[in-house]
């Protein structure tokens, strides 16, 4: 058996390794799919034996698979039952693969797996490229599949798929809410495996076998192949480093470069058009594919299996190789890095045209550039939806609330992109986009019909709280408006993180809108502790109750430890705040209560059948908060009715 | 309908996990091309039998991974780099 030899690492090797990363990482992004096929061939040519390439690419992906799959799951994109167990399957399948690769190691030698992967990577290349470019060709023509509205019809395959009952074998796929039987799993994981094992792309085949025989959506796909890449890449990092083939030093290299190229090919693909990323994806393949069919001759020739190549021809085969796959990768990234320049530049235009057309009118009717309105403005909304059921009575209550204030309303929605959405693909990115769209229109169409004027915006990002407080920044928004829990997970147990990172960072005020609340303006509770903060959102309470003519009740709580000496104190504060909302001609009662403070506040809003509570908020975030502790998020957490956050002082 | 991006300042909070990131990220490579022979060495004591050294490659991936993925993912937000549609 021939040992392996790990290359010697030089300051050329190093700097060229992470080049190759970076690029990969790059053409990764870009077109969407692993960059192991441009990666692990450019490993190879460096003198990498083929199966420390594709074990130490292995290394590199599986981690970055994991980071991916957290993420998206976060979105609901992902079946982590369905990625468990096709994984499983994957790694009976790179357990297959991998004993080849050994086989072939064992029996001809290092030049035999370099056969052996070259061989796989040139038919596998050729009929994926092949494909992409005949899609490319087609979707320039305008023929395209992806040039159709999303739709969510089963391929006459999946309908057959899901139609197969085999007792015991059944496995719920809640994502879709279809059964499967894990019979089918078995052949698609095992093909995954195997291919991810020879030339470490398991998408190639994972993708698209969950699309087509399973009728999963292209984005629940990627996704949920995510988790397979990690439990596979895991698996098959751990088998291979049993085998002492992981060339650690390289993996990590290549995910130095690999990391920083990625998010560039990732947003890369959002400022051209669908075809040209398909037309630089064939390219690629079809380089690459050239670059591995000059070394076969070679390889034939040391095994003996062709009449043998004199030494000047393998050697000038191989040098048109490495010329063809440098070639390769130049080509790969110059056009990459030309789309993100242009649209860069284009985009920089755009943005400062918009942000004058913003601010020129806020200046004008407020004579403010700040968005802080403590004393009740609600001039501007900013209605933050996802589409999900968690946000309708966000959308629904905004809407009603914009029309009662006569203001203006912008809809947002997030789509998702970035990095570990590098899998997505641009058709996949094109359905969110489209999905997005149509969701924004039908809230158009109801703003427009209940006669409030409606904006609507797609927004690209990854963080969602982040997105919305810029958005909120960029429009001097008066109001955010949104659902109070996330989709999935954790998330439904407790506040979303989003709405808790809005409601502490936030310059303007929050309105949180739970799943079950109807703002029908029958009772307003106020929460005070006497702060600028609750005295800010006395004012914003008084607003809205004169607006709605809806009576209020002030709270205020004390701890009942320190009840004797702060009674009088804080009865002196709600009456004064009674005696303020008074004189607006508010109807309005006052309460101090014994107690935890969110409890109390809660039992008061039950019991007056409150729609809304309005609470100051003290801007506390991170750390802060974790210590001190937010009343406004147990109040949030503990009630079925819309809280309306003042952010003020 | 206008497609936005977030605004282009950069937050003391973005600096500031950019800057650790990116220590902690040199740190780690640090330490790979100073331990480069060692790691050369326990693949091949795993070849021999120790196999007890496959767990260090496992481990340094992830924490690699993290590590410099959050500081790459902070210095393109910190250069302003967003997806556009």
């Amino acid at each position: 058996m021939e040992s392996v030899q790990f290359i010697d690492l030089t300051t050329t090797s190093t700097v060229a390794l992470f080049l190759v990363g970076f690029v990969g990482g790059m053409v990764s992004g870009f077109i969407g799919s692993g960059g192991a096929f441009v990666l692990t061939p450019a490993m190879m040519t460096m003198g990498v034996p083929a199966i420390v390439a594709v074990a130490s690419n292995m290394a590199h992906k599986f981690p970055k698979a994991l980071v991916g799959a957290y993420k998206r799951n976060k979105y609901g994109q992902v079946d982590v039952k369905l990625g468990v167990v096709m994984g499983i399957f994957a790694e009976v399948g790179v357990i297959i693969g991998k004993h080849v690769m050994v086989h072939i190691r064992e029996t001809f030698g290092t030049v035999g797996t370099n056969l052996y992967v070259s061989f796989v990577f040139v038919v596998v290349l050729a009929i994926v490229g092949g494909l992409v470019l005949r899609d490319g060709m087609a979707e320039k023509r305008g023929l395209a599949e992806t040039q159709k509205p999303p739709t969510n019809e089963l391929t006459p395959l999946a309908r057959w798929v899901r139609s197969i009952r085999v007792p015991g074998t059944m496995l719920h796929v809640k994502i879709i809410d279809a059964h499967v039987s894990f019979l089918v799993l078995i052949p698609l994981g095992i093909a995954t495996g195997m291919l991810a094992a020879t030339i470490a792309v398991g998408g190639f085949i994972g993708v698209p076998s969950m699309m087509y025989f399973i009728g999963l959506p292209a984005l629940m796909a990627s996704a949920t192949e995510l988790v397979i890449a990690f439990v596979m890449g895991l698996g098959g990092s751990i088998l291979y480093a049993l085998d002492g083939s992981v060339d650690i030093r390289l993996s990590m290299i290549i995910l130095a470069g690999s990391l920083f190229g990625i998010q560039i090919g990732a947003i890369g693909t959002t400022y051209v058009k669908d075809y040209v990323v398909k037309f630089v994806m064939a390219a690629i393949m079809l380089l690459v594919l050239a670059s591995r069919f000059f070394y076969i001759p070679g390889y034939l020739s040391d095994l003996r299996l062709i009449p043998a190549l004199e030494k000047g021809t393998i050697k000038t085969l191989n040098a048109v190789g490495d010329g063809t796959l440098g070639f390769a990768l130049l080509f790969g990234a110059v056009m990459i890095l030309q789309a993100l320049y242009r649209g860069i530049r284009e985009h920089r235009q755009t943005t400062e045209a918009m942000e004058t057309a913003t601010l020129t009118p806020a200046l004008a009717s407020v004579g403010l550039v700040g968005q802080l309105s403590p004393f009740g403005r609600f001039e501007r909304f900013l209605l933050a939806s996802d589409g999900s059921e968690f946000s309708a009575a966000a959308v629904r209550e905004g809407t009603n609330m914009a029309k009662r204030c006569g203001s203006h309303m912008h809809v947002m929605s997030l789509v998702a992109s970035g990095a570990e959405y590098g899998g997505l693909g641009e058709s996949i990115l094109k359905q969110e986009i489209a999905m997005a769209s149509a969701h924004l229109d039908d809230i158009k169409g109801q703003a427009g019909a209940a006669g409030v004027a409606c904006e609507t915006h797609v927004v690209h990002g990854q963080v969602v709280d982040r997105e919305i407080l810029s958005m909120a920044e960029k429009l001097t928004a008066d109001l955010i408006v949104m659902g109070r829990r996330g989709r999935r997970g954790l998330a439904r147990m407790m506040l979303g993180q989003a709405t808790a990172n809005v409601i502490g960072r936030a310059n303007c005020n929050v309105l949180v809108v739970p799943r079950a609340a109807h703002i029908e303006g029958r009772h307003i509770v106020l929460a005070t502790d006497g702060s600028r903060y609750a005295d800010a959102a006395a004012l914003t309470a008084g607003e809205l109750a004169r607006r709605c003519n809806t009576p209020v009740t002030v709270v205020s709580v004390v701890n009942p430890e320190d009840a004797a000496g702060r009674r009088a104190d804080t009865e002196q504060i709600v009456n004064r705040v009674v005696k303020h909302l008074a004189n607006e001609g508010v109807k309005v009662e006052g309460r101090v209560l014994e107690g935890r403070a969110d409890a109390c506040i809660i039992e008061v809003a039950q019991e007056k059948n409150a729609d809304l509570i309005v609470v100051g908020s003290h801007g506390r975030t991170g750390l802060e908060r974790i210590l001190v502790g937010s009343t406004t998020e147990r109040i949030l957490n503990g009630t079925s009715c819309a809280v309306f956050v003042v952010k003020g002082g | 309908m206008p497609n936005l991006r977030s605004g282009s300042r950069v937050s003391h909070r973005t600096l500031i996990s950019t800057l650790v990131f990116g220590a902690a990220s040199v740190a780690l490579y640090l330490a790979l091309f100073v331990f480069s022979n060692d790691l050369t060495e326990m693949a091949s004591l795993v070849r021999q039998g120790h196999k007890g050294y496959v767990a260090v490659p496992i481990l340094i991936a992830l924490v690699f991974s993290f590590i410099h993925g959050a500081f790459t993912s902070h210095f393109w937000d910190m250069m302003g780099l967003k997806a556009r549609k």
